[in-house]
């Protein structure tokens, strides 16, 4: 007998076997300070397939242009700009022209003078659109930059901005020397000329980046630990264990489904920190049904927020009231809690000319996850209400070419901005960058535009307030969840702390206390 | 086997990729968005996307793109990522290494598992040790893949520690670090193939064993473990190059989940994210190097039938 059919080759072929198928520094330093030296393993879930800072894009990249290169200014955990090249910086009283002054005797990693000539090239080439850098639309409205003399760079703006020394902390904004920046960026696709705490050893884009301490760097005391490690581990869970098997000290983001795991390891410290990211459901305001606020308002009401944090953010976040503002935010407002009100969210939608309900097709993309599940969560809630929604998931590529900015009802996600204006002018102004809603309302156009050009902290956060307030009662977009970042290291590690924004990682402060592995 | 023959087999092959690099070529064109798009991301206006165009030469049409392309590969120049700003080649020739790597080493560990497997299902057919082979191997090759990594990452790496979970060394780098890191991503593929060669190895020793030879060389008085060793298995081994040769096109590509979990760089996750970022170049490389391991497996697979078996004629 035999127990398996007699395999022609050819037919074997043909069937087609192959499936193709921190708790930081600043503060004082804390009770032990990290000893200086060792290699800090760092694990990042994505490849870093660019070096090059005028044109990173997505987190690990960031980390590693953070290593590499300095910004004029950096983002404070409290999301207020501190000194980084720029040591100081004034501005005229209608905040049209700033002046910043560069720190002595800086160097890049090459041993040549980094002066107020290459802060002034490097604008000029991110502000270049043929360099395609995402930092183009957000530094400011900048016209001019000069340098007036070898530490002192001027820029004038077309418009008071207020906010300049943050938006100067962009992570795209790394100082490169003026040779390079004027022809030749290609150059920093492989190699990294940068002031920053690290020099690059190593770059292989898929695997690990090594980059070892710049003796030259401007802070003697940092950075901390002579050596770090970028290590890319593509699958979470493989990347958790990496941690709890001490292969890597520290994992500057970890999934929610992720945590648990981590928080029960021993060895292993989890951090959490809330943050102004946010999942959101956008409605066009110049198309039928969502142009009557009510609609708008009977979909905000069908919602509940606390069910969806626990379902969205598996619990590892806050709820939003429909402003883009949380508690991460200098100029956040305390709003009224919305609860879920169906009688109310009927009666509006059938005042605004639905008795009989609405149906409507929700976009969701399928990067991240995040977007279909808040979906299919707002299409259970809003049942009852009289709303029928049919959510469509797409790959995230087919869905920025097609449907971003363009849609009238989908579901967006959107990192936390370092200042209110940044996000603001980003997404609800009427000549915000991406104005997907289309709400063009011209009372919180004129709020917004006056505190970007108010100097008094008081008057700019009652401006805000109402801004926050407007957003609240006409609803130009959902925002229901607000997602804390996460993150492990292991329980030696010192000195790291979870950024709010996301995009900055401060790497340069991290060392080893007790019990750390000696590594080459 | 004449001159021509191989040949004209050479030629089937280079044939095969033109037309493989024609179909890459056609679908991404049709896929919505492209390199300057996900380049630029969330991040793109129309002025930026069209400077981007213009710097990476996609505003010119689509023939003379994939003329500029052919040209370069001709000359041994697969063109700059589009993603990365670097060569294409050389990172795919090292993914393709690694990616070797763990197949070569993958093949040998399921070849010392599988034929022995093979072997004692098929002298203890019918009884308990049969049943037990083929339970166990039907289980490695059903369970996927990354259900197979991650029990054993939890067991042996989370638990009992004796392994790293994830990550790649060099063993330029490292060898013993290498070796190390090797062993779990290793294990794990092993187990995929196993069923797939003691299955084969069963049957055919089966066959072979009820042969006239076999029985001749019984009457003859031959030991048994020399009729088996000598007799059944050398015959009964042949199809498995076949299922080698597939397998070793299968481990090139078709085991991206293995990859990902071990974070392996191999040359199935630098096409995933070639693919994800519209990658052209990259794209054509990858699927080309897919190709032409397939085609000459296949062709070496043929090779080595004709040399082990003196009736297999190829004209």
């Amino acid at each position: 007998m035999n127990g398996f059919p007699q395999i022609d080759r050819r037919r074997l072929l043909a069937a087609g076997t192959a499936g193709l198928g921190l708790l930081a520094l600043p503060q004082g330093l804390r009770a032990a300070t990290p000893k200086r030296g060792g290699t800090l393993r760092v694990g990042v879930d994505q490849s870093v397939a660019k070096i090059n800072p005028t044109i990173v894009r997505v987190n690990p990249e960031y980390l590693v242009a953070e290593l590499l290169y300095s910004s004029l200014t950096r983002l404070g955990y409290d999301m207020s700009a501190e000194p980084d090249l720029a040591s100081a910086w004034t501005n005229s009283p209608d905040l049209t022209e700033w002046t910043f002054t560069l720190r002595p005797n800086l160097t890049f990693h090459d041993g040549s003078a980094c002066t107020a000539a290459d802060v002034v090239a490097t604008f000029e080439a991110l502000l270049d659109p043929a360099t395609g850098s995402p930092a183009r639309p957000n530094i400011g409205p900048i016209t001019r930059i000069t340098a007036r003399d070898a530490t002192t760079v001027v820029f004038t703006l077309s418009a008071p901005y207020a906010d300049l020394p943050v938006a100067l902390a962009n992570p795209n904004a790394k100082i490169i020397p003026a040779a390079i920046a004027k022809g030749g960026l290609d150059r920093l696709n492989r190699e990294a000329v940068g002031t920053g705490p690290f020099k690059l050893v190593t770059f292989e884009p898929e695997r690990i980046i090594v980059v070892a301490r710049n003796p030259a760097y401007y802070d003697p005391a940092r950075p901390v630990v002579d050596k770090v490690e970028v290590v890319v581990y593509p699958d979470m869970t493989a990347q958790g264990s990496a941690l709890i098997s001490s292969d890597i000290d520290l994992m500057y983001m970890v999934a929610p489904t992720e945590y648990a795991r981590l928080q029960k390891a021993s060895g292993v410290t989890a951090l959490r920190v809330p943050s102004g990211q946010f999942c959101n459901i956008n409605m066009a305001c110049d198309q039928k049904p969502f142009n009557d606020v009510r609609v708008r308002q009977a979909l905000a009401l069908t919602l509940d927020r606390a069910a969806l944090v626990d379902f969205v953010a598996e619990g590892f976040g806050t709820p939003g009231w429909d402003s883009p503002l949380n508690s991460a935010y200098r100029f956040n407002t305390a709003l009224t809690p919305k609860k879920a009100d169906i009688a109310k969210a009927r009666k509006l939608l059938a005042d605004a000319g639905h008795p009989k309900g609405l149906e409507a097709t929700l976009i969701a993309s399928d990067s991240p996850a995040t977007r279909t599940q808040l979906g299919v969560a707002v299409r259970e809630m809003a049942k009852a209400a009289g709303f029928t929604i049919n959510v469509q998931t797409m790959p995230h590529s087919t869905y920025l070419d097609q449907v971003w900015k363009k849609g009238a009802f989908y579901v967006g996600f959107y990192n936390q901005q370092p200042t209110a204006d940044g996000i603001f002018s980003l997404l609800y102004t009427s000549n915000a960058a991406w104005n997907e809603t289309r709400w063009n309302n011209t009372a919180f156009d004129k709020l917004v535009g006056e505190a970007r050009t108010t100097v008094d902290e008081a008057r700019r956060r009652a401006l805000y307030a109402e801004a926050q307030q407007l957003m609240y009662d006409e609803v130009p977009s959902i925002i229901p969840v607000f997602f804390d970042l996460l993150g492990a290291h292991r329980s030696y590690v010192e000195g790291y702390r979870l950024h709010p924004r996301g995009a900055v990682f401060r790497l340069d402060q991290v060392g080893f206390g007790d019990g750390a592995p000696r590594r080459g | 086997m004449s001159p021509a023959y191989a040949l004209k087999r050479c030629g089937l092959i280079v044939y095969t990729l033109l037309v493989v690099s024609l179909i890459v070529f056609a679908i991404t064109q049709v896929l919505p968005a492209d390199a300057a798009t996900m380049l630029l991301g969330e991040n793109a206006t129309a002025e930026a996307l069209a400077a981007v165009r213009e710097r990476l030469g996609l505003e010119a049409p689509v023939w003379l793109q994939y003329a500029r392309w052919l040209g370069g590969v001709v000359q041994g120049d697969f063109g700059t990522s589009l993603r990365t700003g670097l060569p294409v080649a050389p990172l795919m020739m090292e993914a393709l290494g690694r990616s070797l790597l763990l197949a070569l080493l993958s093949i040998l560990l399921m070849l010392a598992i599988a034929v022995p497997l093979g072997v004692i299902a098929a002298v203890r057919r019918g009884r308990a040790a049969d049943l037990i082979v083929s339970v166990l191997s039907y289980v490695g090759v059903s369970l996927p893949e990354f259900v197979t990594a991650t029990v054993f990452v939890l067991v042996l790496a989370d638990w009992l520690q004796i392994l790293p979970a994830s990550g790649y060394v060099a063993p330029t780098q490292d060898p013993l670090r290498a070796l190390q890191h090797l062993a779990l991503p290793v294990l794990t593929v092993s187990v995929i193939l196993v069923a797939h060669v003691s299955r084969m190895v069963r049957s055919e020793l089966v066959d072979v064993l009820h042969s006239d030879y076999v029985r001749a060389a019984r009457l003859k008085g031959m030991k048994p473990r020399t009729v088996l060793l000598r007799h059944g298995l050398r015959n009964a081994l042949l199809p498995t190059i076949t299922i080698v040769a597939l397998d070793v096109g299968y481990l090139l590509g078709g085991v991206i989940v293995v990859e990902e979990i071990f974070a392996i760089p191999g040359i199935g996750r630098q096409l995933i994210v070639a693919i994800q970022a519209r990658d052209l170049p990259a794209i054509q490389a990858g699927a080309l190097i897919m190709a032409a391991t397939y085609s000459v497996a296949n062709f070496a697979a043929d090779l080595a039938y004709a040399w082990l078996d003196k009736r297999i004629q190829y004209d």
